[in-house]
């Protein structure tokens, strides 16, 4: 789905491949960024503190593979002054990975709190009532990167559109805990805890949210950050 | 090491061959151009010297009246037509009293110039209180003589030197040259004087002022009507059938045999004009139809050289297409227009058989003093001199063939200088 | 052959506003012949006030051919005909009474290659004012030269040696003179063909930085090889593919996102 932006029919073979490269290691961070965020809440969910460390640890191989891509792109920026679709592009990926790296400190932030709930003497069940609000956030981060990966600005419009029951169930979700606490006051430690992991989760459906306006800036070169959805809409009809 | 190597390197003696050959060729023909070109100026310049020199004889010639036949107070119209040849002859038999029978009397009187009266009479007129007494004077020498002194350091033993003189003349000659009363010096008179039947008194200032009249006209008629001409071309004439029609027909005319020109002349500008024949001013003319084509295309080409960048500079802040012209394109292309000027009058200067047609090539003795006295110019005098019979002719052939030379290398000279002087980077 | 007229008959119209508020020029429907051969079908384009157009597009494209037209340019090619009508000032400049000696004082040009006159600097500078008789004295003409210089950044430079030959100046200082010469009969557009074609990039940064303090004065329109230059000089872009004006728009947005198809390949360096 790369064809949109005609990524191969550069007179120079070699910006192809550079801008080929850059688009596919950002795919990969976002492939691993998932994986974090997936096997972070899975962890919490378990109580699996073993994954729960690993999924902290991958958080380094992600940071050395956003700076790798920084680097590739501001050498393209230098060396082919890109215009229009190719500079879009670039900001784009620039931009992805940014909030890429941001998600994979959330995922390891879950990670950590994954490690920490488990050493506790006792499992809170209610932990489990942060599964509704991470599969809600795992499908719309895996959703936005294939929005990115196939360059589709309405699939995107469409992704950031559910951040709106993202923000409902945490609000839920904290309503909820606040009862816990009440009803047991020492369960306060772990029900901070929580509250931070359903915050995290939350975080990273915003970060999607902005890949997903990114996508849309890729395709249609409209900036639709801090606007409304129906303003959106209006614009981009052809 | 690669195939192409080896290839390369098994070809190479054989390429390096063929270009010390051609570089051979090439020098061989230069070589073969030059030495023809050598051959003939040193023969022309070797074959002219005697005609830059003249002997002259010392002469004590007694100028009393009755020798000469005036009056004791002669005024100038008796000076002019006074017997000054006597006066010489008288000279010479007091010098050789033994010479006696008159065969030899002639031979001896022979040894000077015929032109020597002239001088003496000069001498005389420019003061004529030496009448009566005797005057010590160098006079012109025979062609004969001078041409045996010139060609050999003992005159009584010529060995195979031809010379018209016998062994009695020869021995005056001797005598004359032991006592130190045989000089030569510079012969002035050949570019003082016109030309003469008698090849030591025969000079070039005729022609050289008959060519300088004439190069005149040619160049104040074809200057001015060329480059007007070339810039109304080049510059502000449609590219159309009749322009490419006037350019061809240029370039034709610059092909047209030059006696073409010549039967024009006559035919136009002394028949039907009536025009003086044998002047400068319809040689000119003709010259500068001559000449015409290639100022034309030679200035043509200089404005064409022009680059179009200063043309557009100029149109592009607003300047009309005859300030265009004149403020820029024709001072760039003027070093140009100026050689193709100079080459073309070179050209003129060379050229004989039109010439030859309107009657220039008459026997010319006055210096032509405007552009409708007759008039010989350079090329035609040297056609004349080598039509003449006398052996010192070939000299002075060689020796106005010398100065036309020295004529042109100054001309291109001229060209050279003003194209160094106006040639301007840009 | 069959390509490129599939390619010319692929573009119908223009994309993006053509029309500006304060138009200095306007061209409609201009079409442009050498001989048989058409080399501009219908363009439309205003130049504004106090703006910089950049003409871009691939070589042949006809962009410079159109540019020669706003000053009557093309006029000096017998066979070159243009028809349309180019408004300066909402006079057709190729109206039968319009004069192109006038018209060529009001549109300034400056040229690809530098061509300074061969002769002193001062004369150079001078020479406009002097055919058209801008300064009554000497005193004016020197008052015209030296602020002609001074606005084109050129008079620190050479201030002492105003007698030295134009063609002594670097390749730059060639340029800026031209520059100076152009503006010293006080046109109201300047057209710039390619003028930094033959100069290395510091004197191109020095030639970018006069036009866009000229822009304060002049309506500006120049034809660029250099993409990025256009990027860098220019409020307004045009696209030319063809003899055809593909796209025209606002720089920034050309050069973020384009809407033609061309526009885009030609400015990322696609085969398109």
């Amino acid at each position: 789905m790369a064809d949109k932006l005609h990524l191969d029919q550069h007179i120079s073979q070699k910006f192809n491949d550079e801008l080929e490269d850059i688009r596919s290691r950002a795919l990969q961070m976002g492939g691993m960024v998932e994986k974090q965020v997936s096997g972070g809440l899975q962890a919490l969910l378990e109580g699996n503190s073993e994954l729960g460390n690993k999924v902290a640890k991958l958080d380094h191989e992600v940071n050395s593979l956003e700076v790798e891509i920084d680097e590739a792109c501001t050498q393209v920026l230098a060396r082919r002054q890109p215009a229009a679709s190719d500079l879009r592009l670039i900001v784009t990926v620039i931009k992805v990975i940014t909030d890429l790296e941001r998600i994979g400190d959330e995922a390891e932030k879950l990670g950590r709190f994954a490690v920490d709930l488990a050493s506790s003497r006792e499992l809170p069940a209610y932990r489990k009532e942060l599964r509704h609000l991470g599969e809600l956030v795992q499908t719309m981060l895996h959703d936005a990167l294939d929005c990115f990966a196939r360059m589709d600005y309405e699939a995107a419009l469409k992704v950031a559109a559910r951040d709106d029951d993202v923000n409902a169930e945490y609000e839920t979700l904290s309503r909820l805990l606040i009862t816990h606490v009440m009803e047991d006051p020492r369960q306060v430690k772990n029900v901070f805890n929580i509250t931070w992991c359903a915050r995290a989760l939350e975080r990273i459906g915003d970060h999607s949210v902005n890949i997903c306006e990114y996508v849309v800036f890729l395709v249609k070169g409209k900036d639709i950050r801090h606007t409304n959805l129906v303003d959106i809409n209006q614009s981009l009809k052809p | 090491m690669s195939d192409t190597t080896e290839i390369v390197k098994a070809s190479l003696a054989r390429r390096y061959r063929a270009e010390r050959r051609f570089r051979f060729y090439g020098v061989l023909a230069i070589t073969i151009s030059l030495s023809f070109l050598a051959f003939l100026l040193i023969s022309i310049v070797f074959r002219s010297i005697p005609a830059f020199t003249q002997s002259s004889i010392h002469l004590d010639v007694a100028l009393d009246a009755e020798t000469l036949g005036v009056s004791e107070n002669p005024d100038y119209a008796e000076l002019r037509t006074a017997n000054y040849s006597g006066a010489i002859k008288k000279a010479m038999r007091e010098r050789f009293p033994d010479v006696s029978k008159r065969k030899e009397k002639k031979n001896l009187y022979s040894l000077i110039s015929s032109g020597a009266e002239f001088q003496l009479r000069d001498h005389v007129i420019s003061d004529p209180t030496i009448i009566g007494g005797n005057t010590v004077i160098w006079l012109q020498a025979d062609d004969e003589l001078d041409a045996l002194v010139a060609a050999v350091d003992d005159v009584t033993n010529i060995g195979d030197v031809k010379t018209r003189l016998n062994e009695q003349q020869r021995g005056w000659i001797a005598e004359l040259q032991q006592a130190g009363e045989i000089k030569t010096r510079f012969n002035k008179t050949f570019f003082t004087n016109g030309d003469s039947r008698e090849p030591e008194l025969a000079g070039i200032k005729a022609a050289l002022f008959g060519s300088a009249w004439t190069l005149l006209v040619t160049f104040l008629l074809s200057f001015p009507v060329a480059v007007c001409a070339a810039i109304y071309l080049e510059e502000f004439a449609p590219v159309n059938r009749w322009t490419d029609l006037i350019e061809v027909n240029i370039n034709n005319l610059a092909a047209v045999p030059s006696i073409v020109f010549g039967l024009l002349g006559l035919a136009v500008f002394i028949n039907f004009f009536a025009l003086p024949r044998s002047a400068p001013l319809v040689g000119g003319i003709v010259l500068s139809l001559m000449t015409l084509p290639t100022i034309i295309i030679s200035s043509r080409a200089a404005l064409k050289a022009v680059p179009p960048s200063i043309r557009e500079a100029a149109q592009g802040i607003g300047a009309s297409q005859v300030q265009v012209v004149f403020h820029h394109v024709l001072p760039l292309a003027m070093p140009g227009i100026l050689t193709g000027t100079i080459i073309g009058l070179a050209q003129a200067l060379g050229e004989t058989a039109p010439l030859l047609m309107i009657g220039m090539v008459a026997f010319i003795v006055d210096i032509p003093a405007g552009i409708t006295d007759p008039a010989t110019v350079l090329p035609v005098q040297v056609f004349l001199w080598a039509d003449s019979p006398e052996r010192a002719f070939v000299a002075k052939t060689s020796a106005a063939i010398v100065v036309l030379l020295l004529f042109l290398i100054v001309m291109n000279a001229v060209a050279v200088l003003l194209r160094k002087k106006f040639e301007r980077r840009w | 052959m069959d390509e490129a007229q599939a390619v010319l008959d692929s573009i119908e119209g223009t994309v993006g506003e053509i029309a500006v508020d304060n138009p200095k020029m306007s061209m409609r429907d201009v079409d442009v012949f050498y001989a048989e051969k058409q080399a501009i079908f219908g363009v439309d384009l205003d130049v504004a006030n106090n703006e910089v157009i950049a003409m871009i597009g691939p070589s042949g494209c006809g962009k410079s051919t159109f540019l020669r037209c706003l000053n009557r340019m093309n006029d000096t090619i017998p066979i070159c005909r243009v028809s349309g009508s180019v408004m300066l000032d909402g006079d057709d400049i190729y109206a039968a009474d319009q004069d192109p000696v006038l018209l060529r004082a009001r549109v300034g040009m400056v040229f690809q290659k530098p061509n300074p006159f061969p002769k002193s600097i001062f004369d150079n500078v001078a020479y406009g004012a002097r055919i058209h008789g801008l300064a009554a004295n000497r005193a004016e003409l020197d008052d015209i030269v030296v602020g002609s210089l001074k606005r084109a950044g050129l008079y620190e430079e050479v201030k002492s040696r105003l007698d030295a030959p134009g063609t002594s100046l670097s390749g730059g200082q060639q340029q800026r003179l031209c520059i100076a010469r152009s503006i010293a009969v006080s046109p109201e557009v300047i057209l710039m063909d390619e003028p930094c074609s033959a100069l290395d990039p510091i004197a191109t940064a020095r030639i970018e930085e006069l036009i866009d303090e000229l822009r304060e004065n002049y309506a500006i329109a120049i034809v660029t090889h250099s993409m990025q230059q256009a990027a860098r000089v220019s409020q307004r872009t045009a696209y030319f593919h063809l003899g055809k004006l593909v796209e025209v728009g606002d720089t920034n947005e050309i050069f973020t996102n384009p809407q033609h198809e061309l526009t885009e390949n030609y400015i990322t360096g696609r085969f398109g």
